[in-house]
């Protein structure tokens, strides 16, 4: 039905277009033609509401209609965001890979900066931003992108750059043989090579992006608001107004918009970039996507790619022999090099200098406040991790251990992980405050149903990796279900329960800064904690104690990391890993 | 004759070593590739074969030396060499006919001729009906043809090979090395000639026009024999096994000579160390019980030939057995010594004793046990490695520790915690 209809409509041009296959598969050249328009439209429709003029206040329409409208602001801003995430990431990882000195600089930097819990900065940064923008709403989009930029790019940067170091240097010998180019050599071999890591990493920055673009749409410092139309900020108008019914609309718009990413792109990309796993014996299960096998199929996008490599000029043939093509002049890379190297050094240094004359302006009595704060929340911050602990530890390795079961429930765990959970830290708040729970205890509570996943996916992947023969080994000998749990499970998933719990306290304590104080309708909601103070003296204006909570929570993360998680890590890596 | 291709000139070569000293891996070494040539080179594990061929394509410069390309000194990629990997070393991401293509493209030549040249390797190695496979689809021996495919693609003067048959099984290597001297013998058309490292005397002989012989830390030439059989070659005609003796001779006097390796040389500098073999405790017990089953003596090659251990590891662990005072090598034989029978005779914890005290008559363990008793019985690693880089200069020091970890637990003459990083008395 739908194929003659198109054959018809489409007529003569699309045999001109689809050549000899093009018969089979009409539909689905459309579904692509509109998949096209709809984001043609998209990109019109965010770039008209980036250039409207600050409203004094942003007006949510909470019905249900309008929802796929701030739905698509939301990703327009993530899409965004991601691209120069992406973009970063080639730039930065491949300069510190190909230089020694910039290697030195920037790789403890990146190395700082993914795990400082970047959104204490996020008040900093958006009053910069609308300082610089004060007649429109570009300040505070740009803010809610660089945060977003900011929790993403690290991770991603670290990979490719972890890959561009790992490259098995027989591939790299045989690229230098044949002589190819830095630019072959990239597209040829490094990004092929640096894809599966990228594509994983990727998906857990996307990830991090909706929890923190939720955090930024639905900001309020007091009595501004900096909300920006979206689904955050839907999702706050909901929950001000008490709109239940809005409430449940917005998280189903998530959902779908989560699913619908997981289905349309990141299951595709997955399945595609499996052609880039290195050969070394090890089948891991096949991933299929149903939309790369119709854009396989799809005649239209067969022809698109062979126009667009068809644009590519030919080169001209080269007329000797292929010499070492060296990148550039190296005494003019090595220059560009120095100086931006330098001029980062600089910017550094004076930014220190800058923070500790405003730390000067912080007395005695209030660092030992900020402190006490900073325990608090430390201190929530563990208890959160030991919570998520409780429950993913025997249910991460239920799934784990389980074939079956770890293929039927994997995808489920990964859509919901993606589930930005500071979508529903207001509602929840309010819901918990009702039967009587205190911020204090909530707060625990929402650190560790934004953290859990975390726990959870390393856990699994830990019950996944343990050897087959070792658990026959406590068959064969009757070990029994509590001591195979103390003397191979536990010990096996150790090396990746203590990745889990590193990467679920930087969450805990981003979530800090938005659980420990909130504002619902013209009241503020808050416990005793380092989060509270920054968000609080931000509210303020009180610069100095802002810088000197954000700078503390960053020192202290870094402190944490490096006394208890570094040591840890060594000891999982030397004594409990079953793979070396 | 006409003139060389490539020419290697006094070459040397080193890489920074640990603890800032150079390792020095090749040493003088002055050959020449001729036309119409097959070279083989031949020579201990970890004895720079590998390092001269990435020398001979441009891929490392050379420490010292030229090497020149038609009397011209290279400087960067060797034009007119390709190689073929000992891993394969193909992009596991591209299918046979890409992973060709991709370096034609690397030298910006048109579409149509990358296409049509791509082709004609891939024909000549008869991978024709495998284009759209990937390289995990394939045999060993089929990925081996990929890699040689992509280096006849550019159409290489000389073909330069690591080891390229050691990583398919003994069939299939036949059947490569065939098609490679069909290939090769073609005149009219590259390459021209062929440099091959190689691990097996029978290849050599089988397949050079000339054999060079590496020997010695650092290595160098130390021996090159011409091979003057017509080829196709009988590897059972008499004169082809004379040949292969030959080689095996020199070989072994190169690597066990018949003097005493262990015996103080008197006048020499008190400060010197007998490196170690890198050899794992239970292949020297594995070359005694081989000994044993053979009655007490046999000749090397056997062994090599009978257990199919490449014949270098053959021969370290011959060397290894001979410096614990357990075996004799007179020539190529191999047989007892009165300590070696009375260890095969020996129960496990004899065995340790005897082990223990062979052990401490070579003094590098002499030293670690010195330097355990001033520290009181705990050495940490850190120590221990820096006292070997400066008594063996010539050595990898965490691969002799790893060695001398391994003899001494085997021993119990230490023992060493890798969390700590300490060795400590048992």
């Amino acid at each position: 039905m739908i194929n003659q209809f198109l054959t018809r409509a489409w007529g003569q041009a699309s045999s001109l277009l689809g050549g000899p296959h093009a018969r089979k598969r009409r539909w689905v050249d459309a579904v692509v033609l509109l998949g096209l328009a709809g984001l043609v439209m998209g990109l019109v429709l965010v770039a008209r509401e980036w250039t409207v003029l600050q409203r004094p206040k942003v007006e949510i329409d909470l019905s249900p209609l309008a929802l796929p409208k701030y739905a698509l602001l939301s990703f327009a801003r993530a899409a965004v965001a991601y691209a120069i995430s992406a973009a970063f990431t080639l730039v930065v990882a491949y300069w510190a890979a190909r230089d020694a000195w910039a290697e030195r600089i920037l790789i403890p930097i990146l190395d700082i900066l993914q795990s400082v819990p970047l959104l204490a900065f996020m008040p900093v940064v958006l009053l910069a931003m609308v300082g610089l923008f004060p007649h429109n709403n570009v300040g505070i989009e740009l803010s809610a992108v660089i945060l977003i930029v900011t929790c993403q790019a690290w991770n991603m940067a670290f990979s490719f750059y972890q890959s561009l170091k790992t490259l098995p240097p027989e591939l790299d010998e045989v690229s230098r043989s044949f002589g190819m180019s830095w630019i072959q050599r990239l597209r040829w071999v490094e990004l092929p090579y640096a894809a599966p890591g990228l594509v994983w990493n990727s998906m857990v920055s996307v990830a991090n992006g909706w929890f923190f673009l939720m955090a930024a749409e639905a900001f309020k410092l007091g009595s501004r608001d900096f909300r920006l139309p979206g689904l955050g900020a839907y999702m706050s108008a909901a929950v001000e107004q008490g709109h239940g019914r809005a409430e449940i609309y917005a998280i189903l718009a998530m959902l779908t918009l989560v699913i619908l990413l997981d289905q349309l792109v990141w299951k595709p990309v997955v399945a595609w970039s499996q052609r880039f796993q290195m050969d070394d014996g090890v089948r891991v299960e096949k991933s299929r996507s149903w939309v790369l096998r119709l854009l396989r199929r799809s005649a239209l996008w067969r022809r698109i790619r062979k126009t667009v490599s068809n644009l590519v000029p030919a080169r001209q043939p080269r007329p000797t022999a292929p010499v070492e093509k060296p990148m550039e002049n190296p005494m003019v890379r090595r220059l560009i090099g120095s100086l931006m190297l330098t001029l980062m050094l600089l910017a550094l240094v004076f930014g220190g200098f800058k923070l500790v004359g405003l730390l000067g302006h912080v007395s005695g009595t209030e660092w030992m406040r900020l402190m006490k704060a900073g325990g608090a929340s430390l201190g929530r911050v563990l208890a959160s991790t030991a919570l998520a602990t409780c429950w993913t530890l025997p249910v991460g390795l239920w799934i784990g251990l389980s074939p079956s079961w770890s293929r039927r429930l994997q995808p489920v765990v990964q859509v919901v992980a993606s589930f930005p959970s500071s979508l529903l830290f207001v509602a929840l708040i309010v819901a918990l405050k009702k039967v009587g729970v205190s911020l204090f205890a909530s707060s625990i509570l929402l650190m560790a149903l934004s953290t859990q996943w975390y726990l959870l996916f390393n856990i699994i992947a830990g019950a996944q990796s343990v050897p087959t023969n070792l658990r026959e080994v406590a068959r064969a000998y009757r070990f029994g279900l509590w001591k195979t749990a103390w003397k191979l499970y536990f010990p096996a998933v150790f090396p990746f329960l203590v990745t889990g719990w590193v990467t679920a306290t930087g969450g805990a304590w981003n979530a800090s800064i938005i659980t420990e104080i909130v504002q619902i309708g013209g009241q503020t909601l808050q416990t005793f904690g380092l989060g509270a103070i920054v968000t609080q003296s931000a509210d303020e204006g009180n610069i100095p104690l802002l810088a000197a909570s954000a700078l503390l929570m960053a020192f202290l993360v870094v402190l944490f990391n490096r006394l208890v998680w570094a040591p840890l890590y060594r000891l999982a890596e030397t004594r409990y890993s079953v793979n070396r | 004759m006409s003139a060389p291709i490539c020419e290697l000139r006094s070459v040397q070569k080193h890489f920074p070593g640990s603890r800032g000293k150079d390792n020095r891996v090749l040493e003088d070494i002055n050959l020449k590739v001729l036309q119409d040539e097959i070279l083989c080179i031949l020579g201990p594990s970890g004895g720079g074969k590998s390092t001269l061929l990435r020398l001979l394509a441009g891929l490392e410069p050379p420490s010292a030396g030229e090497i020149r390309y038609h009397r011209n000194k290279l400087v960067g990629l060797n034009p007119g060499v390709a190689m073929v990997f000992q891993d394969f070393a193909l992009y596991p991401w591209m299918t046979v006919e890409e992973n060709v293509r991709v370096v034609l493209r690397a030298r910006d030549l048109p579409e149509d001729e990358v296409k049509e040249k791509a082709h004609q390797a891939i024909s000549k190695v008869g991978l024709e009906g495998f284009e759209e496979a990937y390289p995990r689809e394939l045999s060993r021996g089929f990925k081996q043809r990929v890699g040689v495919a992509r280096a006849l693609a550019v159409d290489p003067e000389v073909l330069v090979m690591d080891e390229p048959f050691s990583q398919v099984d003994a069939l299939t290597a036949e059947a490569l090395r065939a098609e490679l001297l069909d290939i090769w013998q073609d005149a009219e058309r590259n390459p021209n000639s062929i440099v091959l490292v190689s691990h097996s005397i029978r290849e050599a002989v089988l397949m050079a026009d000339r054999i060079v012989i590496l020997s010695g830390n650092p290595s160098h030439v130390r021996a090159i024999v011409p091979i003057p059989l017509p080829r196709p070659r009988d590897s059972r005609a008499p004169e082809f096994l004379q040949l292969v003796d030959r080689v095996h001779d020199i070989i072994t006097s190169a690597e066990l000579p018949d003097v005493e390796v262990t015996a103080p040389v008197p006048g020499r500098v008190p400060e010197v160390i007998e490196p170690l073999p890198h050899v794992a405790g239970p292949d020297i017990m594995g070359l005694l019980e081989f000994l044993e089953a053979q009655g007490g003596s046999c000749d090397i090659f056997q062994v090599a030939t009978q257990t199919h251990v490449p014949f270098e590891s053959v021969l370290t662990t011959a060397k290894a057995a001979e410096m614990l005072d357990f075996v004799d090598t007179p020539k190529r034989g191999l047989t007892f010594t009165p300590i070696g029978l009375r260890f095969m005779a020996a129960d496990m914890d004899k065995r340790k004793d005897i082990w223990r005290a062979q052990l401490l008559q070579l003094r590098l363990f002499r030293v670690v046990r010195e330097m355990m008793q001033l520290r009181e019985g705990e050495l940490p690693k850190e120590e221990l490695l820096h006292e070997i880089a400066q008594r063996l200069p010539m050595e990898d020091a965490e691969e002799t520790f790893g060695t001398l970890v391994a003899w001494g637990r085997f021993g119990e003459l230490f023992a060493y915690r890798e969390e700590t990083e300490v060795l400590t008395f048992e």
